[in-house]
């Protein structure tokens, strides 16, 4: 009998390609918005003690934390780049729409299968939870635990009335701020310029953020992977759209 | 929801457009307010200011931060002013005396308020009437008594300054659901705030940008906070548990089970042990719970602390005929429960003994009941209790079903993979 674990990724495996041994996105499609105001049945720790890091991570040593946060991770592209980048830290994916964040649960599940077959220990400081990064990052991280936050192609929320659902506003940056570390950045990138306006001057106003210099955003070296490795971001490229980066640092 | 406490030596009661404050040991009733009926838009006190009130507390919703965007002030939520003729109900909401008794804060629901009353021994005059962009869920005044917080279901907390009351409102953090209770520390230096999202969080101010901690631990909506002492709070919640919180460091100290979810929290400071030679500082609080949906209807508790250690000890369970009427509100005495509620859609009043639970009737002063019910005629006495099952979780399951797809779809490839 098979473990778990090795249960999951064949049952992964089946709803893959034959061919990349992927999982195939045209199962896992799903429309773009979700209300994150209304209740949804989550199973969310009540504390940060309370989470069971080592079912995501199996090689999590006892002194590691996660670090890096892909807020609304979507199909999971960067958060599979951040884990080739930076093997050493531990990734975290969160995604509100159940099939997306399933689609990565098992594209991760897939990569890391294929990469034991060849004795490779990689994409294990990857994971990916399907939470409501707006109601619960205090539940999962403690004051001052992450490093870096990504927040690429978010939801527009066009309409005036759904402002407060964007996940850059007033009242979250606070919370933000509260998981961040001093020193700590957040990487923010959008095609919607409105958008992109709306995220710079609210991080303006918060006493709590400063945007970096350009200078550092070009040195940056994980900003040339915003512009490649989201597939929302590689769609853009293909229709030769505009992107808005900018990058804040946590006071 | 009707709103009663007790500020000694007064029993404060707001229901509908009437607060009453009476003496609960005669029948003598120190005063009474009667809002007015077109709260908003014609007061008479500043019936064109309220208007620009609520397009800039509009705007600081939109904008937040104590920046106020100047574009599109009305929305969609500023149209029921003005229109006296067809202008919703005023009924009271909240209730709170400033800490130094010059103030009284009143929120209304209907036409949504904030009202400032200078309170004087006999009567009480009209300071300000504010426009809020939604119905309060609770409100706090600062220990010096110079600004009020107020919480609304959406889970923002404004600021409105006491003293200069033509003064814009401030956004000063936001929850992501209804914010239920709020507390502010006696050195103003942490504000408080529980939610319907099992959360407690504790802002520092006035840098309020800053969150200082959270008590997280809670497991369904946090109905009620109280402050003990300079570091520690208790909180109860639907999730049928009370506990005691460093607040300062977000640490639980204690957790007691309780017999059923709690809706609401009252406390009251009782005098420190006085053991001759112990001089320990004990610190002694009672507590006084109202529960949803059980047998008992009110609990009360008594708290003792020292530094962090912490005990509570069931005092009295009162079972207030729990099920024959729907109990919305309760105030502490030193000896009295005094508990409220609806019977056949009208407004009652109960009386119990802390000690023992039981009925008081003989030691009511003759006619007290029926005159304070008698201050309420007419419509003035009709109560439709509030739904409180709305405050638990709903959980709606999208998530089973898909996988359910997922495990046929991955069954039917394996059949065709064998085949």
């Amino acid at each position: 009998m098979v473990t778990t674990s090795q249960e999951q990724g064949h049952d992964a495996l089946t709803a893959t390609s034959a061919v990349t041994g992927l999982p195939q996105k045209r199962f896992y499609r799903q429309r773009a918005h979700s209300n994150p105001i209304a209740d949804h049945s989550f199973d969310y720790p009540a504390r940060p003690e309370d989470v069971d890091w080592s079912a995501l991570y199996p090689n999590i040593q006892p002194d590691q934390q996660v670090e890096f946060a892909d807020i609304g991770c979507g199909y999971g592209g960067f958060l599979v780049t951040l884990g080739e980048m930076f093997p050493q830290k531990l990734s975290i994916g969160m995604e509100i729409r159940v099939k997306v964040s399933d689609y990565v649960v098992d594209r991760i599940a897939a990569l890391r299968l294929k990469s034991g077959k060849l004795n490779g220990d990689a994409y294990k400081n990857i994971a990916c939870i399907r939470t409501n990064a707006m109601k619960y990052l205090p539940n999962y991280f403690r004051k001052g635990q992450l490093e870096k936050m990504f927040f690429l192609y978010p939801d527009p929320h066009f309409k005036r009335a759904k402002h407060k659902w964007r996940i850059i506003n007033q009242a979250l940056l606070s919370e933000y701020a509260y998981v961040l570390r001093q020193g700590g950045l957040v990487y923010t990138m959008t095609d919607v310029e409105d958008l992109h306006q709306w995220i710079v001057s609210h991080m303006n106003q918060h006493p709590l953020y400063e945007r970096i210099s350009p200078e550092d955003e070009s040195q940056d070296p994980i900003t040339p992977k915003l512009y490649q490795s989201s597939e929302e971001g590689a769609k853009v490229v293909r229709n030769k759209g505009d992107h808005f980066l900018a990058i804040f640092r946590r006071i | 929801m009707a709103t009663i406490f007790y500020a000694e030596p007064e029993l404060v009661i707001g229901h509908n457009r009437k607060i009453l404050f009476v003496n609960p040991n005669d029948l003598q009733i120190f005063k009474e307010i009667e809002l007015p009926t077109d709260l908003l838009s014609s007061c008479g006190l500043k019936s064109s200011s309220t208007s620009t009130a609520e397009q800039q507390s509009a705007a600081a919703e939109t904008g937040g931060g104590s920046v106020v965007e100047g574009e599109e002030p009305k929305d969609t939520k500023t149209i029921e002013a003005g229109a006296s003729a067809s202008a919703p109900t005023v009924s009271v909401q909240n209730v709170s005396y400033s800490p130094d008794r010059q103030l009284l804060a009143v929120t209304t629901a209907g036409q949504k308020a904030l009202v400032l009353y200078k309170c004087r021994p006999e009567h009480a005059q009209l300071v300000s009437v504010r426009a809020l962009a939604r119905a309060s869920s609770a409100i706090r005044f600062a220990a010096d008594s110079s600004s009020v917080l107020v919480t609304d279901k959406t889970g923002d907390c404004y600021q409105y300054d006491c003293i200069e009351t033509e003064a814009l409102p401030r956004l000063l953090l936001g929850h992501l659901s209804i914010v239920y209770d709020i507390l502010w520390t006696g050195d103003q230096q942490h504000i408080i705030t529980s939610d319907r999202d099992d959360k407690i969080r504790v802002t520092n101010y006035p840098a309020t940008f800053d969150i200082h901690s959270y008590c997280l631990g809670h497991k369904e909506f946090v109905s009620g906070l109280a402050l003990l002492s300079d570091e520690h709070i208790c909180s109860v919640s639907g999730d049928k548990t009370l506990r005691v919180w460093n607040f300062k460091a977000g640490k639980e100290l204690l957790r007691t089970d309780l017999p059923a979810p709690a809706v609401r929290l009252h406390h009251r400071q009782l005098p420190q042990k006085s053991d001759g030679d112990n001089a320990d500082n004990l610190q002694r609080h009672q507590l006084g719970i109202l529960f949803y949906d059980h047998v008992d209807a009110v609990g009360l508790y008594e708290l003792e602390g020292n530094g962090d250690v912490w005990s509570v000890t069931v005092s009295q369970q009162i079972r207030a005929d729990a099920g024959s009427w729907n109990i919305c509100n309760f105030a502490l005495t030193e000896e009295r429960v005094y508990v409220m509620g609806a019977k056949d859609e009208r407004l009652t009043f109960r009386c119990y003994n802390s000690s023992n639970g039981e009925p008081i009737t003989s030691q009511l002063p003759e006619g007290w009941l029926t005159m304070i019910l008698d201050q309420f005629p007419g419509d003035a006495g009709s109560c439709l209790p509030e739904d409180l099952s709305v405050w638990f979780k709903k959980r709606f399951d999208n998530v089973s079903d898909y996988l359910e797809r997922k495990k046929r779809r991955i069954e039917e490839q394996q059949q065709q993979h064998k085949c």
